[in-house]
């Protein structure tokens, strides 16, 4: 760990217009050593640690990720994760209690988290975005509340009504509300791509599901179902080992889907997504190569299962490093003109209020 | 010299420029910058990993250092010390340390604190919650694997009658409900609900016959109602999965859903016994032998619907040890 490197910075002789890529430093031994000292204090102090240990892994990660030459780096207040957790966990104790409960209080429990989610959300992407920073200046989420409301609630029931043929253009329009609204300092972030290029990519899933489905189908559900249909019949008891063998092949399946279907969908759609964002007039491209991607996600369920969760460290270090370095930024001009957004240019209820009400959700 | 990288706050430009120390000040000298800051002015981030460390300064400016030996030389120079948390971070022996320690505490929490806390949880959850959760468990059940009695109204009073008469070692009768169904999956069984209902299916009747070893089972079960044991158990499994999901979550949550169901069964032995022991005494207290339950076990041992998937002893382990415990236990009270 002591062969940092000795060369100056380079973005003053690197040309304004070359393309840059992001790049990640990142070292599995290391952080495994900043993993699992969290772990233990996590653990020595019931939970407590938990949000000081998030802060200390995003630091981890941000600050080995570089962009021409600087990195970024995570400002978050580990207390505000703290409560953003208290929050998020009292969400979850109440959503599960109303639902297994099924009182005439469950409706209006269900109704109340529907009415607060929304707006937790948009701060908490206020929050990680305000957090967030390179070279000094930071980024912000300037969405307004009442997107907030339309993109979540409005087409979230436009798409459960419509079984989710909308899903596509709920998408997008999350997306959209997401990095249109995006500042890197004093400049706003655009986002292109169109609801018909979200639709290509979830009809691809579709038919990839149908496939593997009919294919399992085949296989091995209905050869076991045949099976527990003859014993039925034969009057006898249902063998244990065939319900256990129809189990298996259903988790199995679950499994497969997430790891191989799962994979290639993520891998398309961040593509599309990050490709047609752009920073001001600079534009972002992401070419993940989607079978790629489904390598590093097999070989890390294996070997995190084969290392009873060991490999845990090395496994994050090295899906971060695959996703990152896909990304290059296309400057259309210097990079070192973005200038921060002065405070008073934010307005008294911006990112002030920001700190104040602003904290993280995500577990 | 110290090569760095300042920037001012307010704009991306880099400003190449060189650290220097003479005690008092840090000195920023390069590209259009040439500054001293007192040192008690400036924040210093810890160390985290090969990371570029940054000297942060009053105003939002700062200075990225890239060579973090050369920094390290400056700042002991200074007298600064890395944060605790840092270097124990960095300690090898410590990170061993840890890993041991995480894996020690882990099955400490697994073999003692959970089953400590569950039967604390079980015993103090709220009796709406609990019939709330028993009463969906229950339509639930009667959906799909549970159908309607085919033993007669009379014989069905005539166990609960037996029943309600036993009499508790604690004094009382037993207050749960008894509700007949009948199961060609789950064959001869009987298991508590989590509110201390219990589910009595018509091949556990039929096959055992004789009510004493029915009432046996019953005593078996009663345990299982004292101890709120499917409660436990649910509480037990919930605390597995959530732990589980916090360990590996960032990196795969389908591995989260998996252990619960697996460690269930493994979970059942402690509280098996202890139901056993529970029923020994109870049967001992109405005066009949303990060895009515080893006797019931040992048919549904024999027979295909009580030992085969989903049966009875499918869910409750090693019976031969269970039996012949029970049996010492009858053995002991007849020399009393």
């Amino acid at each position: 760990m002591e062969n940092a490197s000795q060369s100056p910075p380079r973005s003053q002789s690197s040309s304004p217009h070359a393309p840059e890529p992001l790049q990640f430093n990142g070292n599995g031994a290391e952080y495994f050593g900043i993993w699992i000292v969290n772990l233990l204090l996590t653990i020595v102090t019931l939970g407590i640690y938990s949000a000081w240990a998030k802060v200390r892994r995003l630091q981890y990660f941000y600050r080995h990720t570089e962009l021409a030459g600087s990195s970024f780096d995570f400002h978050g207040s580990p207390v505000k994760i703290f409560i953003g957790r208290l929050i998020a966990l009292a969400m979850l104790i109440a959503y599960n209690v109303s639902v297994r409960l099924q009182s005439r209080m469950t409706l209006v429990i269900l109704l109340a988290l529907a009415v607060v989610m929304p707006w937790l959300l948009r701060n908490s992407f206020r929050f990680r975005l305000y957090n967030t920073s390179w070279r000094g200046t930071r980024f912000h989420f300037r969405g307004d509340v009442g997107g907030s409301y339309r993109v979540f609630l409005l087409n979230g029931f436009l798409a459960l009504i419509t079984l989710y043929v909308m899903a596509p253009f709920m998408h997008q329009r999350l997306k959209l509300y997401q990095h249109a609204n995006s500042w890197f300092g004093r400049t706003q972030c655009s986002f292109h791509a169109r609801v018909g290029q979200f639709y290509a990519i979830y009809l691809l899933l579709l038919v990839a599901m149908l496939g593997f489905f009919f294919l399992m189908g085949v296989v091995g559900v209905g050869h076991t179902l045949v099976t527990l249909g003859q014993m039925q019949k034969q009057g006898g008891h249902i063998d244990g080992k065939a319900i256990l063998r129809m189990l298996l092949i259903l988790y199995g399946t679950f499994i497969l889907i997430a790891l191989v279907i799962g994979p290639i969908f993520q891998a398309l759609i961040t593509n599309l997504i990050w490709s047609n964002t752009r920073i001001g007039e600079h534009r972002i491209e992401c070419k993940m190569p989607p079978l790629a991607l489904m390598w590093i996600t097999i070989s890390n369920f294996i070997l995190v299962i084969v290392t009873v969760g060991l490999f845990t460290p090395w496994a994050a270090v090295r899906l971060a490093k695959f996703r990152l370095e896909c990304v290059r930024l296309l400057p259309a001009s210097d990079l070192q003109e973005f200038e921060a957004a002065e405070p008073e240019t934010i307005g008294a209820v911006g990112e002030e209020a920001a700190t104040v009400f602003d904290f993280d959700i995500s577990l | 010299m110290l090569h760095a990288q300042y920037f001012d706050g307010r704009s991306t430009r880099v400003h190449a420029v060189n650290l220097s120390t003479d005690g008092a000040d840090l000195v920023v000298a390069g590209e259009g910058v040439d500054i001293r800051i007192p040192l008690a002015d400036i924040k210093i981030d810890e160390r985290l990993g090969r990371a570029p460390r940054r000297l942060r300064f009053n105003g939002g400016a700062f200075c990225e250092v890239r060579d973090l030996n050369a920094l390290d030389a400056l700042l002991s120079s200074i007298g600064h010390r890395d944060r605790w948390v840092d270097r124990l971070q960095r300690h090898v022996q410590f990170v061993l340390f840890s890993c041991v320690a995480c894996a020690l505490l882990a099955l400490a929490a697994y073999r003692w604190v959970l089953p400590w806390a569950a039967a604390q949880g079980a015993n103090r959850l709220p009796a709406a919650v609990v019939n709330a959760l028993s009463q969906q468990t229950l339509n639930l059940l009667d959906g799909a694997i549970l159908k309607p009695t085919k033993i007669a109204a009379e014989r069905q009073e005539a166990l609960l009658g037996k029943f309600r008469a036993l009499r508790l070692p604690r004094g009382g009768n037993p207050d749960s409900l008894l509700l007949f169904r009948a199961s060609p999956q789950l064959g001869a069984n009987a298991f508590t609900l989590p509110n201390g209902n219990i589910i009595l299916l018509d091949d556990l009747v039929t096959l055992l016959g004789d009510d004493q070893q029915i009432m046996a089972v019953l005593a078996h079960e009663l345990g299982h109602v004292r101890g709120r044991d499917s409660l436990q158990l649910l509480l037990r499994s919930s605390a597995v999965g959530a732990f589980w999901t916090f360990y590996v979550g960032d990196i795969s949550s389908l591995l989260a859903a998996a252990p619960a169901a697996v460690v269930q069964a493994k979970y059942s032995q402690d509280l098996e016994q202890q139901a056993d022991d529970y029923a020994a005494a109870l049967l001992l207290h109405n005066g009949m032998s303990p060895a009515l339950l080893a006797a019931a076990l040992e048919k549904l041992a024999k027979s295909k619907s009580g030992a085969g998937a989903g049966g009875y002893l499918s869910s409750h382990p090693s019976t031969d040890e269970r039996m012949s415990h029970l049996r010492q236990f009858a053995a002991r009270s007849t020399v009393q």
